[in-house]
């Protein structure tokens, strides 16, 4: 490898789209492009926040990078690797998630040391040996006592009869049990109270800063995208509309990214009625 | 005595199917019907084997399991890769098998006559065993053929079930049961779905494969309309269990599931001896399954009522 190789090795990004494209249930009246030619890039160690309206395809932009579906045109670069023909099971094993529906992330009839026992399996070959270890049940104590959730002498207990802010906190530990290149966080506190929205906030904050892991998450609240992250991707219509750096975002307040929505949906609103207008005049 | 013998080997035997069962319908949750095809199916192989080739019992019982195997993947692969109902590909294996089955035996009823059988091993063995043709058991005088089936299809069936309960503990069977819980969770965490229920519908099948195998040698013939039904008797077992233990955990569901199978086999027997018509048989497992699922949702309703009337 040539110096200047290595350094364009250490230069790439971690997550890179180039020019992605994707129509759900095209030639139908239903038809919706939530990726319309999106390109973005991710740097190693960065906490990015994906802002957005709905649909304005930031949830599904958190999905492509996953590999939930293929996608119709463009590239998908992870960690070096063009992962864009590759299955979701397969990109697990460079991907954490946290999906915004407390019982997408774990299997309710099952146990927490049971659901461990597959996120200590992420992306890895699974085989005939035990599912439970008596390190991994120590360890999990060791780590759901951290949480003070009184969880720690539950281990044996189903998930299902756990707390929606409980399971989200344990899915996130799931998540980054093993280390993840990228975590992937879908509005993961948008179905908790607003109590249990702030513990599961807290520890998102503390697991990233100290395994400083690469994050995407996905919010609607303009507090957490202030609070949170070191960038803002605001999205619209399929597209990246603004993008603030570190230093931008630090003098972001919440007002300005008000005013930002405000100003699309004016300019929506204005192209609707100038189409209608147009629409009645001409059709 | 030879009554309950006789049930009771009948009962372990279907417990295999059971737990076949128990697989689709609890850990995948999905009615498979292909269990009707693949019991026939694997009774159709190994009796062929047996009657017209004289293979060994053993490879022919196996031969038995691996044909359910083989019907389950199928039925796996048209689930996922064909994206297919789960109830319609069934349906569509099950059909399918039939004519397999009546290819593959020729006719529609091989009678076992003189080849030699698990059955056979075990008159030879019973009389080695308990010194005679028969035996006295607690006061009772009983085949000693009887007994040794008896005991044979005991032991296979305790070692099946705990390899089952191993099986389901180990990381793929883990994955395996998170799979029919949340897929979507498995996905996430690098799980394939897909191949886990072709796998787990092998394993099912192969199971009801061998409870046919087993099952034809037992009562010494094969017939193409013996699996007829056959899964509700399964899903009655499974739901038996359940009432009865509770199912906190796959150990005492599996534990559930066999206690289920053979207590209905008892029930049937005893109800066939006191004069219940066998052509009902069919009509009264279909509305005992029917009236064990709607009997939780009505009891639910009444407890949760009752919950809000105190509060």
């Amino acid at each position: 490898m040539s110096p200047n190789e290595v350094l364009m090795s250490v230069a790439r990004p971690l997550v890179q789209l180039t020019n992605v494209f994707k129509t759900f249930q095209a030639g139908t009246v239903n038809e919706v492009s939530p990726m319309r030619g999106i390109n973005i890039e991710i740097e190693e160690g960065a906490f990015v926040i994906l802002l957005g309206g709905n649909g304005s395809g930031k949830s599904t932009l958190l999905n492509a990078i996953a590999g939930s579906f293929p996608i119709d045109e463009g590239r998908i670069e992870l960690d070096g690797l063009d992962v864009t023909k590759w299955s979701e099971h397969r990109r697990a094993s460079l991907i954490g998630r946290v999906f915004q529906n407390p019982f997408s992330g774990t299997a309710p009839t099952m146990s927490i040391l049971d659901n461990f026992s597959l996120a200590a399996k992420r992306g890895k070959f699974r085989g005939l040996s035990w599912a439970h270890s008596r390190q991994l049940r120590d360890e999990l104590r060791d780590r759901v006592r951290d949480l003070k959730m009184g969880l720690e002498d539950r281990v044996d207990s189903a998930i299902g009869s756990l707390s929606g802010g409980q399971r989200q906190a344990l899915t996130l530990l799931m998540a980054t049990w093993l280390k993840p290149r990228l975590l992937l966080l879908d509005e993961h506190t948008a179905a908790l109270d607003p109590k249990s929205a702030d513990q599961v906030i807290a520890l998102t904050d503390e697991i990233i800063v100290r395994e400083s892991l690469t994050t995407l998450m996905v919010t609607h609240s303009m507090q957490q995208a202030i609070n949170l992250g070191d960038r803002i991707v605001m999205m619209h219509k399929g597209n990246v509309l603004h993008d603030f750096n570190a230093t931008q975002k630090n003098r972001l307040r919440i007002d300005d990214l008000l005013i930002r929505f405000e100003n699309v949906r004016r300019r929506e609103l204005l192209d609707e009625s100038a189409s209608e207008f147009l629409r009645s005049r001409y059709v | 005595m030879t009554l309950l013998i006789g049930a009771l080997t009948l009962g372990i035997i279907l417990a295999l199917l059971a737990l076949g069962v128990y697989i689709s319908y609890r850990i995948f949750d999905i009615a498979d019907i292909t269990v009707d095809g693949s019991l026939t199916f694997g009774a159709a192989v190994a009796s062929v084997l047996l009657v017209k080739h004289g293979i060994n019992p053993l490879w022919a019982t196996s031969a038995g399991f691996m044909a359910g195997a083989v019907a389950g993947t199928v039925s796996g692969i048209l689930q996922t890769r064909f994206q297919i109902n789960s109830l319609l590909a069934g349906i569509l294996v099950m059909t399918a098998l039939y004519s397999v089955n009546l290819h593959v035996m020729g006719r529609s009823n091989i009678p076992f006559l003189g080849a030699v059988t698990l059955s056979t091993y075990c008159e030879q063995a019973g009389g080695y065993l308990f010194s005679g043709s028969e035996t006295n058991l607690w006061g009772w005088t009983v085949s000693s053929a009887d007994l040794t089936m008896l005991l044979l299809i005991f032991s296979l069936g305790g070692v099946i079930a705990m390899a089952l309960w191993a099986f389901l503990r180990t990381d793929i069977g883990t994955a395996m049961r998170a799979s029919g819980d949340n897929p979507q969770m498995v996905k996430a965490l690098g799980g394939n779905v897909e191949n886990y229920r072709i796998f787990g519908l092998a394993v099912s099948n192969g199971l009801v494969g061998l409870a046919g195998a087993l099952w034809a040698q037992y009562q010494n013939f094969a017939d193409v309309q013996m699996g007829i039904g056959m899964v509700v008797w399964g899903l009655a077992s499974v739901i038996i269990g359940e009432a009865l233990t509770g199912a906190t955990s796959v150990g005492i569901a599996i534990v559930g599931t066999i206690i289920g199978s053979i207590l209905f086999r008892q029930l049937v027997a005893i109800a066939l001896s006191f004069g219940l018509n066998p052509n009902d048989l069919k009509l009264i497992t279909a509305v005992f399954v029917f009236a064990a699922l709607i009997l939780p949702k009505l009891l639910n309703k009444f407890t949760v009522r009752k919950y809000q009337r105190i509060v």
